[in-house]
């Protein structure tokens, strides 16, 4: 029993970080009106920064700074980009995961090249902390805490902004209906830039909790965790943030029970099946899309 | 010299079955996890069983379009990110497989598959034969209910046109060019590794499609020659940043011409040329 | 320092290779209601959403004698232009107070949600609600709400009696007259010719995005041939 809900809180906490990042992802999709497959990757170079800051200089604060400024760059530079993208006329949707695969492939091949010579990085253990819980038998570390509390906080402040500021209402008309929105006057270009800005504050601060939680990186971690977010936006149903919550977090909890009776990548496989089954009976996603 | 001819071969097969699903938007990644599932079976097969190739080869298509006609029966007309997981669903879980399973060589992989006598003359009988297949599909009445579908499906839908069915048929033929271009690929090398079989090589068939041009079939042949084939020219220091290259090009032509380089327009300012 | 609130030289307006409106002068003087008469595809709405550049368009368009033809559609709003859009766009998933609140984005300031309440008090009873479940009428009102609270000068109104009916269009007629005696210029495109002529000071008729005849609303109503 102890065990279970031991992998229980653990899956909470891995589903926690799927949580954000889908959160991210559909940010993305529902104002900027990209399919960000590259996103998960930025999280991870933001990761990779954290830890070259701690091996040179062990300075824990110094480290955070330098995830959130690593992401933040990312996804700022990864603006015009996009932009170029969707002013070009013929182009749809597609185009932007095309070339957000096209990121993601740069990305991958620059970790596994340069940095650590490809081989996975492990953060130190000052990082990633010691139990901070231990009962019976459930230990919590300290990461698995930062990463459910964080995601806790951090969705919380999402919501908060998405309902409770000028800011929030525009990016839902904006998400609505663009073209009325334009209409009416309201900061497109703007908007877009704040929701790239959002997304990469946001990734900096996933790729802490992240690196927290797990311990170590790797550059083919990006890979898998961006399959995984597509599908769980897919699954939960595109540009769903409600859905991508529940997805998020039920897909965080089932692997962590996977795991305890499968190897790792069968536990992934289990995952992708399950999540095939919903999209095929439902195939505008278990909450509905939001997009057309 | 052969190795360049041959890997240029297969990757244009290999492309066009992505080529092909796309016409009607559909990015049929099922078909990299079909080429695994092929490469290997003709590997078993060959390796194992002792079957001579021509039955190797029926047969594995015969098994790509089964694959590839039940999942797409299942799956019906959905929007192309369903394509999209299911694509990438069947490639982890062929991938799994065989790395799991010491039978199939695992991650070490699988070696000493037998050489074809004439591979560059059976590889560009296939080729050729497919080729036809498509030139013949693109000029017909379905290529061009194709390119509405492209363009508007729900329009394409009040036209009439059977959307589900040329949906159906194009995985299918798509999952016959993939099946081949499976067990081509295991003669041709000889040995089989899991690892190819994964993201990168749709990466890498993504880019030769777009940046060779997806409006038209004949693209990828260019496309193909310089991303597949002239690598294997390219000493292994820069071929292992060749993914890096794909990537930077795939991104580049979005941006300048999503079309690609070979395209309709220029295809038939061309014709016009030769004609005048 | 000119009379006229806003001047339009020379638009030209193209979808593709389709001319939508070609080659129109016209002008506005502060205080007036300018109608648009036309049938479909004559270009009124063509022309309108050219003047908020939500189109893109060749031509000059100068509002209280600066030039405005290249600012972005949010510019123009700040600046004092507002659309009320064809079809009553609102944001459906979002409630009413909403809704206005997005048109007090400009923030000028010049007016209050409470004023807006105040010209429709039925807004105020549905605030909270969704907009989507709005009757075709509630909706009208909810746009225009939102257009005013950006504090325009000038509002430009595209097809406002589209889809509604009758007693709602009248109701709605009747809300443009008041807001003129309040002090707003109005543009107007509209297919109703009968409604439109009794509501305007002056009138253009487009045909294939071309003026063919302009004058006073009373000249017009004479002529029989007017009804297209």
């Amino acid at each position: 029993m102890d065990v279970f809900i031991a992998q229980i809180i653990n899956g909470l906490s891995q589903g926690s970080i799927y949580v954000l990042l889908v959160t991210a992802f559909n940010l993305m999709l529902l104002v900027a009106r990209i399919i960000q497959f590259a996103y998960p990757q930025f999280v991870v170079l933001a990761m990779y920064a954290s830890w070259l800051v701690l091996e040179k200089s062990g300075n824990v604060i110094l480290a955070a700074l330098a995830a959130i400024a690593v992401s933040v760059l990312l996804n700022l530079l990864s603006e015009p980009i996009f932009r170029r993208i969707n002013n070009i006329e013929k182009i749809d949707i597609n185009a932007s995961f095309v070339a957000s695969m096209g990121l993601s492939m740069i990305i991958v091949e620059i970790m596994s090249h340069s940095i650590n010579n490809g081989f996975p990085v492990s953060f130190p253990d000052y990082w990633t902390g010691e139990n901070i819980i231990d009962f019976n038998y459930i230990n919590i570390g300290r990461g698995e805490l930062a990463a459910l509390l964080g995601g806790i906080i951090l969705v919380a402040l999402f919501f908060y902004l998405l309902y409770h500021t000028h800011y929030g209402r525009v990016f839902r008309a904006i998400a609505e209906d663009r073209k009325t929105a334009k209409k009416v006057g309201l900061p497109i270009l703007k908007s877009n830039l704040l929701s790239y800005l959002i997304a990469g504050i946001l990734g900096g601060i996933i790729a802490i909790l992240f690196s927290m939680f797990l311990g170590s990186a790797s550059p083919w971690l990006g890979e898998t965790v961006a399959l995984k977010v597509l599908a769980v936006s897919i699954t939960a149903g595109l540009g769903n943030l409600t859905g991508g919550l529940y997805v998020g977090l039920g897909l965080g909890i089932l692997e962590s029970l996977a795991i305890g009776y499968f190897s790792g990548s069968w536990s992934d496989v289990i995952a992708f099946l399950l999540m095939l089954v919903v999209v095929l009976s439902k195939p505008q996603g278990l909450f509905g899309a939001a997009l057309e | 010299m052969s190795y360049f001819i041959g890997y240029t071969l297969i990757y244009i097969l290999m492309t066009w079955s992505i080529y092909l699903p796309y016409r009607v938007k559909d990015l049929h990644f099922l078909n990299v996890a079909i080429m695994a599932v092929t490469a290997y079976f003709s590997a078993v097969a060959a390796v194992n069983w002792g079957w001579p190739f021509y039955l190797v080869l029926i047969t594995a298509i015969f098994i790509g379009i089964i694959i590839s006609f039940v999942i797409s029966k299942v799956i019906g007309d959905v929007p192309t990110f369903t394509v999209v997981i299911v694509g990438i669903t069947f490639i982890f879980i062929v991938k799994t497989i065989i790395e799991n399973s010491d039978y199939l060589g695992g991650t070490m992989g699988f070696f000493a598959i037998p050489f074809l006598d004439h591979p560059l003359i059976i590889m560009g009988g296939i080729t050729l034969f497919f080729a036809y297949i498509l030139y013949m599909l693109n000029h017909s009445q379905i290529g061009k209910a194709a390119s509405v579908i492209f363009s508007d499906k729900k329009m394409a839908h009040s036209l009439g046109i059977n959307v589900k069915n040329i949906g159906r048929l194009f995985q299918t033929i798509s999952s016959a060019m993939a099946g081949s271009a499976g067990v081509l690929y295991a003669y041709f090398t000889g040995s089989l590794f899991p690892d190819f079989f994964s993201f990168h090589l749709v990466g890498t068939l993504m880019t030769i499609l777009f940046i060779g041009g997806y409006t038209t079939m004949w693209g990828v042949i260019p496309a193909a020659i310089l991303l597949g084939g002239v690598p294997v020219f390219l000493p292994s220091a820069v071929s292992s940043w060749k993914i890096l290259i794909y990537g930077v090009l795939l991104v580049a032509v979005i941006l300048i011409n999503p079309e690609g380089i070979i395209t309709k327009k220029m295809l038939w300012k061309l014709k016009n040329k030769f004609i005048s | 320092m000119s009379d006229n609130l806003l001047e339009i030289k020379n638009m030209e307006l193209k979808y593709g290779s389709i001319r939508a409106v070609k080659g129109i002068d016209l002008s506005l003087k502060k205080g007036e209601i300018v109608s648009l008469i036309g049938s479909n595809g004559a270009g009124k709405s063509s022309l309108l959403k050219g003047i908020m550049n939500i189109e893109k368009k060749s031509g000059k368009v100068i509002f209280k004698d600066k030039d405005i033809t290249k600012l972005s559609t949010e510019k123009i709003v700040s600046r004092g232009i507002s659309i009320i859009p064809e079809g009553h766009l609102i944001f459906s998933s979002m409630s009413v107070w909403e809704n206005l609140q997005l048109g007090h984005y400009q923030g000028n300031n010049k007016i209050d949600i409470k004023n807006i309440y105040e010209y429709f008090p039925i807004l105020e009873e549905r605030k909270e609600q969704k907009a989507g479940t709005l009757s075709g009428g509630e909706q009208q009102m909810l746009s225009i709400g939102r257009a005013l609270l950006a504090g325009p000068e000038l509002i430009l109104v595209d097809e406002p009696s589209l889809g509604l009916a009758p007693q709602v269009v009248n109701n709605i007629f009747k809300i443009m007259k008041r807001l003129n005696e309040e002090g707003y210029t109005i543009l107007l495109a509209e297919q109703n010719v009968k409604r439109s002529l009794e509501l305007a000071d002056r009138a253009y008729v487009l045909k294939t995005g071309e003026i063919i005849k302009e004058g006073s609303a009373s000249q017009m109503k004479v002529k029989k041939w007017m009804y297209l």
